[in-house]
């Protein structure tokens, strides 16, 4: 509700939310009041007001802001600048802001909430595919491989595993990219860029927040590897053996062993660490066809 | 010469006791007793067990059953209530060429928390690496299963378009 309320004082043609306009004139029971309320919900309903607050309200609660009030501004600017607010008519803007709005609705939901993040990536995918006076409609290779590496970079995966996994999910630069493998590419580059920051986490983990032992870390990845290399096993049998292998219990006696079989501590870098990490997940990628 | 035995397999039809004898290829032409007087009947007046399945193996029986030539069944139904009874099904089962045992998954050895030997070193908490480690799990898993449906139609025969594929407008 306080999200609402910022919003209402921030676009000024939003006068007041329908309820609160029915809860004010319901108090004097007045045939004025009757015949104000009438002309205030019509107005609302005339000018897509109501449909654009609930929409505003419903990506709020997909995104979960820290700030609802930047985010609101940014959302009603950009909904101006696609001249959604009922004025056609209005150049497209050019392909920079068509990028930066396409990102923008990419990055609202988490990968893991489906529902929300397919809507706002087919969104992004018109933002990017509409025509305009000097362009075709359609997204072509070129700008959708701009799109994805925007998606992972900046942030936390490594460069080599970036290019990696482009190369598998991305399209040669003339080829008209359709939905489907443009929400593959989009989601692959979603879930790298959140497993190379678990990766992070676990290198921290596994150095106490300095350089971690080399021992450990191949240790830790050599476990992480045996797991994903259970892939023929049907479902129930496959999570066991993931569970049983990288469960605490497995993964202390993983560590245990590799300090006591070698000697040499040496340690390892975290950037290498990332690497190898983000390798095992690239490798498990399928490429489009 | 002669066969090995390795389990006798049989399915019962009111016989109370049976006994199996065997002779063997070598030594003397005398039947001797692998398996004696085996109730398969709890009451021989009773239906129970009167058609079930049984099962006679190798370790169960008296004597050697390498090198055997002849096999007799003795079947005694001591009860008047049962005018026929028999045993039907019969199949005898040799050593089979290889019986590897079933493979252990390795999971299973899990089950029980296995006792942590004293370690000498400081070890990084379990827990955190263990949920770090398993949520990079699962993300990889989202990503295996998912595979873009629509294809991109491409005509290209490594890296070249082939002629015949392109039409002419």
């Amino acid at each position: 509700a306080a999200a609402v309320q910022d919003g209402a004082r921030l676009s000024a043609p939003v006068a007041a939310l329908p309820d609160s306009g029915l809860r004010r004139a319901a108090a004097p029971p007045v045939a004025a009041a009757a015949r104000e309320l009438d002309s205030e919900a019509e107005f609302l309903l005339q000018a897509g007001v109501s449909a654009m607050v609930r929409e505003a309200l419903l990506k709020v609660l997909e995104a979960r802001p820290e700030e609802p009030v930047a985010f609101l501004a940014d959302y009603f600017e950009k909904l101006e600048l696609s001249g959604a607010g009922g004025e056609a008519g209005a150049e497209p803007p050019g392909l920079p802001q068509r990028l930066a709005r396409a990102l923008w609705y990419v990055r609202l939901a988490h990968h893991s909430h489906r529902p929300a993040f397919s809507s706002n990536v087919a969104l992004a995918y018109e933002c990017l595919s509409g025509g305009g006076r000097r362009r075709r409609a359609g997204l072509d290779g070129r700008l959708f491989s701009e799109l994805l590496r925007r998606v992972c970079r900046p942030g936390p995966a490594p460069a080599e595993a970036v290019s990696a996994l482009l190369r598998k999910v991305q399209c040669r630069e003339h080829e008209a990219v359709p939905l489907d493998v443009f929400r593959y590419g989009v989601l692959s580059c979603a879930v790298l860029r959140e497993f190379a920051a678990k990766a992070g986490a676990l290198y921290d983990a596994l150095g106490g927040g300095g350089p971690a032992d080399k021992r450990l870390c191949q240790a830790v990845l050599r476990a992480l590897e045996e797991a994903l290399a259970d892939g023929d096993l049907p479902p129930p049998a496959r999570y066991l053996a993931a569970g049983a292998k990288l469960g605490p219990d497995g993964l202390a006696l993983a560590m245990e062993r590799a300090l006591r079989e070698r000697k040499l501590s040496a340690a390892m870098s975290r950037e290498e660490f990332l690497r190898k990490a983000a390798a095992l997940f690239v490798a498990k990628v399928k490429a489009v066809e | 010469r002669g066969g090995r035995l390795q389990e006798i397999v049989f399915r019962n039809f009111y016989t109370a006791f049976v006994s199996v004898r065997v002779q063997r290829a070598r030594g003397p032409r005398r039947w001797l007793t692998c398996v004696r007087r085996r109730r398969l009947m709890a009451s021989p007046h009773a239906e129970q067990g009167a058609q079930d399945y049984f099962s006679l193996p190798r370790h169960q029986m008296l004597c050697d059953v390498d090198q055997v030539t002849a096999v007799r069944f003795i079947l005694r139904q001591p009860s008047p209530v049962w005018l026929h009874f028999t045993i039907e099904e019969l199949q005898i089962f040799p050593p089979s060429q290889k019986s590897p045992p079933k493979d252990f998954p390795s999971w299973l050895s899990a089950l029980t928390p296995l006792p942590l030997p004293a370690s000498r070193q400081e070890l990084p908490d379990p827990e955190k690496v263990s949920a770090e480690a398993q949520q990079m799990w699962v993300l990889t898993e989202v990503i295996r299963a998912r595979q873009a449906a629509a294809r991109i139609g491409r005509f290209d025969v490594d890296g070249c378009y082939d002629v015949n594929l392109l039409s002419y407008t």
